[in-house]
C-alpha cells in the first residue's frame, strides 16, 4: 500500500464520516416516519431541499448572519430550519396524508401502499417545480469561513501523510449528532416518545390504550421532516445546492434507511453513516460523477440481498 | 374472458376514435399544436405500456424512465453516431426494452410493496448518473437534408402525427388483445389476490414477466419515436423522475386496466401541461411539474381508479347491466379425472410435518393421511395450526421437517400453482374479489388450466350453473352477499376440476339456511369424486358433513376418527371446555 | 355498569351479532363463552370502537359509549386487554405498562397501581427492563393485564387470555384475575374453554350463531347439555 493511497483512504474516510453523520441525521429523520406510520415518503428529500432554502434565507435575507456571526450563523440557521418545516409537515399530514394513512390503511395490503406513496411523489413534484418557481435555478449556498478552511492532522506515522479535515463540515458533523443524541434521548425518555414506540410497534393496542395513534402519526411525520430539514441546513454550507437537489437524496435516504434496516432509528444512522463512507470511497474507484451511481447499485443489492438490513424488523419479501 | 364483447364492437370504438384524431389532425396548421397533437399519443403509448404491467397487476412502478431513456438513447446514438435509420432502430429498441424488462423483472418481483417501488425508483436514476458520466450530456440527431424519409424526417410535419397514431392504434389494440385474453385475465387475477391466483394454477412468476417485458419493449419503442421528434436526448429528459411520473399519471389520470384510461389521461393533461408549459413556462418554470404533482394528489384522493372507472360507475348506476347467457353445460364436467388403475387408498398423505416460526412451534410432528373419495374435516381451538397446515399442505409455506404425498408423489416444496396442476385445489377465508370483474371472469380465473379457451369456458358455465351463479353471472363482483361471494370462491376452485380440495372455513360467518347450501354443494362435489379436506368451526355443520375428523391442538393431533368416537375422546373434550368439565356422554 | 342492548353489527355482509343483550354491574364478574366464530371477539372491538355496531346501543356509566371516540373510551374506565396480548414488543415491560397508564386516572394512581400490579404478577418486576417482545407466553399476558390494570379501571375486558397458554398457565392467570375481582374491579371475560371460564365468574352468558344461547351461573350451565352442543355439535 502505498503512501498516497494511505493518504487518499484516510482522506475518504474522514469525509465520509463528516458527511456521513449528515447522511446519518436525515435517514434518522426518514427512519422515524417510516418507523411509526410505515409510510414511504418520496417527498422527504424535497422537504429537505426546503429546510436547505429556509436555513439560506434566514441566514441572508432575514440577517442571522449578522445577528449570530459567520462562525455560529450557519449552524444556528441549520437548526433554526426545523421549526417551520415541522409546522409545514404538520399541516400537510392533517390536510392531505392522514387521509391515506393510518389504521384503515394499515389494515388493507397492496392497495393502500400505493396511495400514500403516490401522495407523496405528487407532493414531491410540487415541491420541485414551485421550488423551481419561487426560488430559481441558480444554485446557492451558505457561506462560511469554516467550510473554507481545515485542521490539518499529520504527518502520521513518520510517512509523508497528511489528512485535511475540514472545519466547517466536522462541526456540521458533531451538531448533526448532537441533534440525533437529542431525539434519541426523546424518543426513549419521554412519555410521548414511547407513545410514538408503541404506535409503531403495535397501532391496534395503542388505541386500547388510549393513546391517540393518528396523532402520534402526526407528531411522527412533523418531526421526521424537521429532523431532516436540520440536516439539509447543515448541508446548505457544504455543497451549492438547487431545487432540484431533493430527489438525489431521496435514494442517498432510503439506501440509508434500508441498509440499517427499516424500522429502526439507530439503525437508519449508521445506515446513512455508511452510505456517506461509501460515497466518499467510492471516489477512490470511480470517477465522481458516478458516486451516488454506486450508491444506488448498493442500495439495489441491499434490497435484494438483505432487505432486512442490518437491524431490520419488517420484511416484505414474496 | 367468459363472455367477451365480439371482436368488431371492440374495436370499432378504437378505430373510430383514430380516424377522428386524424382528421382533427389534418385540418391543423400551425406548427406548435401540431406538436402538441403529436405528443398525446406519444404519451398515450407510454401511459399504456406503463398500464399494461402496473394496471393490470397492481404492481406499481416508479420507473418506467429506465425503458424510455433507454429507447431514447438507442435510437439517438445510433442515429448520430452509426447513422442508423430509426425505421430500424426503433423495432430495435423495443426489443432492448423487452431485454431490460426481463433484466430488471427477475430481481425486482422477488420484492414486495415498498421496496419493490423504491427498487424500480433507483434504476432510471443509476442509469441517469451513468449516461452523464459516459459522456452523453446532450446528444443530437443530425438533420439529413436528401434522404429524409429514409431516416423518419419528414417535411411535412403531420406525418410525424400520423406515425404517433399508427403507433397509438396498435398499442390499443394490443391491450385490447391482452384484456381478452387469459394472460389478461390471469394479470388482473393477480392484482386482485395474487395466492388465490398461485393456488389457481397461475404461474405468477411467469405472467408477472411477460406483463413487463411487453411493457418495457413497448416504452422503449415509443422513446426511440420521441427521441426523433424532438432532436435532442438529455439524460434529464428521458432518465428523469418527471417521466416516469408522466407514465403513471397519465394512466392513473386516465383510469387503470383499461385500453382508454391513458389516452384519456394524455388528451386531457398533456395539452394542459404543454399550453402552460409554454404560456407561463417562462414566468413560472415548473409549471409542468406542478399540475402533475396536482393531478396525482387529485386522482389519489378523489378517483383512485380514474375518470374512466369514475364516469363508468355513474352510468352503470343508470343504467342496468344486460345479462349474460351461460350455456346449459352439466355439472359432471367439473368431475376430476378418474385416479390411474395402479393409484394407493390414499389421496393424501401427511408425515411427521413441522413447522416452527421464530421459535414458535406452530405444526409439530402431524400425520395423518385422507383416503380418496372421503371428507375429512381438520377442527381444533383457535391458534391450533390448522391454517399452517394448510399453507403447509398448499405449498405456501415450506416444512421444517415431513412429508407431504399427494397420489404417492412426493410435493413438498413445490409452488402452489404446480400443485394445482396437479390436482390440489384451495379455497380462501378472505375473499376479496376484484370488484368490477364479473363472477364469471372470476370463476373463469380458476379454469385458467383447463385446456383452450372454449373448453374453460364450457367449465366455467358448468361451475357457474352447479352453484347457482348463472344468473349472477355478469354482475361485478362489489356487489355480492356473503353467500354469494363464497358460492363464488368455490365455484372457482372446483373450475380447476381439482381431486383434492381445501376448504378453509368456508361457512364460517354465514347463517344457518346458508350453510344448507354450501353443505348441499360440498357433497355433490365429494359425490363427482373431489377429495375433500374442509377446517371449520361451525360443528352441527361439520358433524353432519364430514366422514372423519383430525383434532389439532397446539400444533399437534390430538385425536383421529369418526365423528361420534372423537366428541367423546376426553383429550379433545378438554381441549374445547377445559379440563374441569366432567360430563359422561349419555 | 355496563349495559349493551340490541347489539347487531358485522363486518360487512351477514352480521356477526345478531341482537345482543349484555350486562356487567360494578364490580361484577361475568364470563362469555362460546365456540369460534360466536362472535366474542367482534363484541369486544364494537365496545372499543374499532366497529361501529349497525344497531342497538352500549352504555356505560349511564354515558352512551358509540358517541365516544374510540381513543377516548379507555379514558372512562373500559380497559381492553386483546387477543394475543399484542404487547409492545420493543419496548420495555415497565414501558408497556407505562403506556397503559395513558389515561388521566392511570397517570394519578401510577404508583399505588404499578405497586399493586408488581406483587399479583412478581415475574414482572423481575423482567422490568426487558423487552416485551422476549417474553414468554404466559408472561405476555400477565405484562397485558397489567397494562390494562394500569389505566386505573373500572370495567377490565379480556379477550381469550388461555389462548395459546399451557394449561398450568392458565390456571395461575384466572387465579390473578379472582385476585383483581376482590380489588372491586368489574371484570368481563371472553373464553372459549368454557370451565375455566365459568367457574372464575358470577355469571356467563353462552354465545352462539352471535345470539345469547344461555345464560346463568355455574351451577345452572354446567348441568346444561346445551353448551357442549354448541361446542361439539353433539
Amino acid at each position: 500500500m502505498t503512501a498516497q493511497f494511505l493518504e487518499d483512504l484516510l482522506q475518504a474516510l474522514s469525509a465520509g464520516i463528516s458527511v456521513g453523520a449528515l447522511y446519518g441525521l436525515m435517514c434518522v429523520g426518514l427512519g422515524l416516519i417510516f418507523g411509526v406510520m410505515r409510510v414511504i415518503n418520496f417527498a422527504q428529500g424535497d422537504f429537505m431541499m426546503a429546510g436547505m432554502y429556509v436555513a439560506f434565507y434566514l441566514f441572508t435575507a432575514a440577517g442571522l448572519q449578522a445577528l449570530f456571526g459567520a462562525y455560529v450563523g450557519p449552524y444556528a440557521v441549520a437548526i433554526l430550519a426545523g421549526p417551520p418545516l415541522f409546522v409545514a409537515a404538520w399541516a400537510v399530514h392533517r390536510l392531505l396524508l392522514s387521509r391515506v394513512t393510518g389504521l384503515r390503511v394499515l389494515a388493507l395490503e397492496g392497495e393502500g401502499h400505493y396511495a400514500q406513496l403516490l401522495l407523496t411523489l405528487g407532493i414531491a413534484l410540487i415541491l420541485q417545480n414551485g421550488g423551481l418557481y419561487l426560488l430559481g435555478s441558480v444554485p446557492v449556498s451558505i457561506r462560511t469561513p469554516l467550510s473554507a478552511s481545515a485542521w490539518e492532522i499529520g504527518p502520521l506515522s513518520g510517512e509523508d501523510i497528511t489528512v485535511f479535515v475540514n472545519r466547517g463540515r466536522l462541526i456540521a458533523a458533531l451538531v448533526a449528532v448532537a441533534v440525533v443524541l437529542a431525539l434519541f434521548l426523546f424518543i426513549h425518555r419521554t412519555r410521548l416518545g414511547t407513545s410514538l414506540r408503541a404506535a409503531a410497534d403495535n397501532a391496534q393496542a395503542a388505541i386500547y390504550m388510549g393513546i391517540d395513534v393518528e396523532r402520534a402519526h402526526r407528531v411522527a411525520f412533523a418531526l421526521g421532516v424537521a429532523v431532516t430539514a436540520v440536516a439539509g441546513g447543515l448541508l446548505a454550507s457544504a455543497y451549492p445546492f438547487t431545487p432540484y437537489v431533493g430527489l438525489e437524496y431521496v435514494i442517498v435516504m432510503y439506501a440509508g434507511v434500508v441498509l440499517g434496516g427499516m424500522g429502526s432509528t439507530a439503525g437508519a444512522f449508521w445506515g446513512g453513516m455508511t452510505i456517506g463512507l461509501i460515497q466518499q470511497l467510492s471516489t477512490l474507484a470511480l470517477p465522481t460523477q458516478l458516486q451516488n451511481t454506486a450508491i444506488f447499485v448498493v442500495f439495489l443489492i441491499i434490497v435484494l440481498l438483505r432487505p432486512q438490513g442490518l437491524f431490520g424488523r419488517s420484511v416484505e419479501r414474496t | 374472458m367468459f363472455a367477451p364483447p365480439p371482436l368488431l364492437r371492440a374495436i370499432a370504438p378504437v378505430l373510430g376514435f383514430l380516424l377522428l384524431y386524424a382528421a382533427g389532425f389534418l385540418l391543423l396548421s400551425n406548427s406548435y399544436y401540431l406538436l402538441v397533437f403529436t405528443l398525446v399519443p406519444v404519451w398515450a403509448v407510454f401511459g399504456l405500456s406503463w398500464n399494461i404491467l402496473s394496471g393490470f397487476t397492481g404492481l406499481v412502478s416508479f420507473g418506467h424512465a429506465a425503458f424510455f431513456g433507454l429507447g431514447a438513447y438507442a435510437v439517438a446514438l445510433a442515429f448520430a453516431e452509426w447513422h442508423v435509420s430509426p425505421w430500424i432502430t426503433i423495432p430495435v429498441a423495443g426489443l432492448l426494452g423487452c431485454v431490460a424488462g426481463l433484466v430488471i423483472g427477475v430481481p425486482t418481483f422477488r420484492l414486495r410493496g415498498h421496496y419493490f417501488a423504491l427498487a424500480m425508483l433507483a434504476y432510471p436514476l443509476a442509469l441517469l448518473h451513468v449516461f452523464l458520466w459516459l459522456g452523453y450530456q446532450e446528444v443530437s440527431l443530425p438533420m439529413r437534408r436528401e434522404d429524409g424519409a429514409a431516416f423518419m424526417q419528414f417535411a411535412d410535419p403531420r406525418l410525424y402525427g400520423l406515425l404517433a397514431l399508427a403507433g397509438l392504434g396498435a398499442t390499443m389494440l394490443l391491450t385490447l388483445a391482452v384484456a381478452r385474453a387469459r394472460f389478461g385475465m390471469a394479470l388482473l387475477a393477480i392484482k386482485q389476490n395474487e395466492a388465490a391466483a398461485e393456488a389457481a394454477g397461475i404461474d405468477t412468476r411467469r405472467a408477472k414477466l411477460a406483463a413487463i417485458v411487453l411493457s418495457g419493449g413497448i416504452a422503449s419503442a415509443i422513446a426511440g419515436f420521441y427521441a426523433v421528434i424532438l432532436l435532442v436526448v438529455t439524460p434529464e429528459a428521458v432518465f428523469g423522475m418527471l417521466v416516469s411520473a408522466q407514465a403513471l399519471i397519465v394512466a392513473m389520470f386516465g383510469g387503470v386496466a383499461t385500453v382508454w384510461g391513458p389516452v384519456i389521461g394524455a388528451i386531457v393533461l398533456v395539452p394542459l401541461s404543454e399550453l402552460l408549459q409554454a404560456e407561463l413556462g417562462a414566468t413560472i418554470p415548473g409549471i409542468q411539474g406542478v399540475v402533475y404533482g396536482i393531478a396525482i394528489i387529485a386522482v389519489v384522493l378523489a378517483a383512485p381508479e380514474g375518470v374512466f372507472w369514475r364516469v363508468a360507475d355513474a352510468l352503470r348506476r343508470c343504467r342496468p347491466l344486460p345479462g349474460i347467457a351461460v350455456p346449459q353445460e352439466s355439472a359432471a364436467l367439473l368431475a376430476p379425472d378418474p385416479p390411474p388403475a395402479e393409484a394407493g387408498e390414499f389421496i393424501l398423505e401427511v408425515e411427521d410435518l413441522h413447522k416452527s416460526f421464530n421459535g414458535l412451534r406452530a405444526v409439530q410432528g402431524v400425520s395423518f393421511a385422507v383416503r380418496r373419495g372421503e371428507i375429512l374435516g381438520i377442527i381444533g381451538p383457535n391458534g391450533a395450526g390448522k391454517t399452517t397446515l394448510f399453507n403447509l399442505l398448499n405449498g405456501f409455506l415450506a416444512p421444517d421437517a415431513g412429508a407431504v404425498r399427494l397420489d404417492g408423489r412426493d410435493v413438498r416444496g413445490q409452488r402452489p400453482h404446480r400443485l394445482c396442476r396437479a390436482g390440489m385445489g384451495r379455497t380462501f377465508q378472505v375473499v376479496r374479489a376484484f370488484p368490477r370483474l364479473s363472477v364469471a371472469d372470476n370463476v373463469m380465473t380458476g379454469a385458467q388450466a383447463q385446456g383452450n379457451a372454449a373448453e374453460a369456458r364450457r367449465i366455467t358455465a358448468a361451475a357457474l350453473h352447479a352453484l347457482g351463479l348463472a344468473e349472477f353471472a355478469a354482475r361485478p363482483a362489489a356487489g355480492l352477499t356473503n353467500l354469494q361471494l363464497r358460492l363464488m370462491e368455490m365455484a372457482r376452485a372446483l373450475a380447476a376440476r381439482p381431486k383434492l380440495l381445501l376448504l378453509d372455513e368456508t361457512l364460517a360467518g354465514l347463517g344457518a339456511p346458508e350453510v344448507e347450501v354450501l353443505l348441499g354443494i360440498i357433497r355433490e362435489a365429494a359425490a363427482r369424486g373431489t377429495t375433500i379436506v374442509i377446517i371449520e368451526h361451525t360443528m352441527h355443520a361439520m358433524v353432519r358433513l364430514v366422514d372423519r375428523f383430525v383434532v389439532l391442538d397446539h400444533g399437534m393431533k390430538l385425536a383421529e376418527g369418526e365423528p361420534r368416537e372423537v366428541m367423546r375422546d376426553r383429550a379433545v373434550i378438554a381441549a374445547y371446555l377445559g379440563s374441569k368439565w366432567q360430563r359422561e356422554d349419555a | 355498569m355496563l349495559e349493551i342492548a340490541g347489539l347487531r353489527a358485522g363486518h360487512g355482509g351477514p352480521e356477526i351479532l345478531q341482537g345482543l343483550d349484555i350486562a356487567v354491574g360494578e364490580g361484577e364478574f361475568v364470563a362469555i363463552v362460546g365456540p369460534n366464530g360466536a362472535g366474542k371477539t367482534t363484541l369486544f372491538k364494537t365496545i372499543s370502537g374499532l366497529l361501529a355496531p349497525s344497531a342497538g346501543s352500549i352504555r356505560f356509566a349511564g354515558r352512551d359509549l358509540l358517541a365516544v371516540r374510540p381513543p377516548d373510551r379507555p379514558h372512562l374506565g373500559i380497559a381492553h386487554v386483546p387477543e394475543g396480548r399484542q404487547v409492545f414488543p420493543s419496548l420495555t415491560v415497565l414501558e408497556n405498562l407505562e403506556m397503559g397508564a395513558s389515561t388521566a386516572s392511570g397517570r394519578r394512581d401510577w404508583a399505588r397501581n404499578l405497586e399493586r400490579i408488581l406483587a399479583l404478577f412478581p415475574v414482572l418486576a423481575q423482567r422490568r427492563a426487558q423487552a416485551a417482545g422476549t417474553l414468554s407466553g404466559g408472561e405476555q399476558q400477565m405484562l397485558a393485564i397489567g397494562r390494562g390494570l394500569a389505566s386505573s379501571p373500572r370495567l377490565l375486558m379480556l379477550d381469550e387470555p388461555s389462548m395459546g397458554l399451557a394449561p398450568a398457565v392458565t390456571e395461575q392467570i384466572f387465579a390473578r384475575l379472582a385476585e383483581i375481582h376482590r380489588d372491586g374491579i368489574a371484570i368481563l371475560l371472553v373464553e372459549q374453554r368454557v370451565a375455566e371460564a365459568l367457574a372464575s365468574a358470577e355469571r356467563g352468558y353462552v354465545l352462539e350463531g352471535g345470539r345469547i344461547a344461555l345464560q346463568g351461573d355455574y351451577a345452572v350451565l354446567s348441568g346444561d347439555d346445551r353448551v357442549r352442543q354448541a361446542y361439539l355439535g353433539l
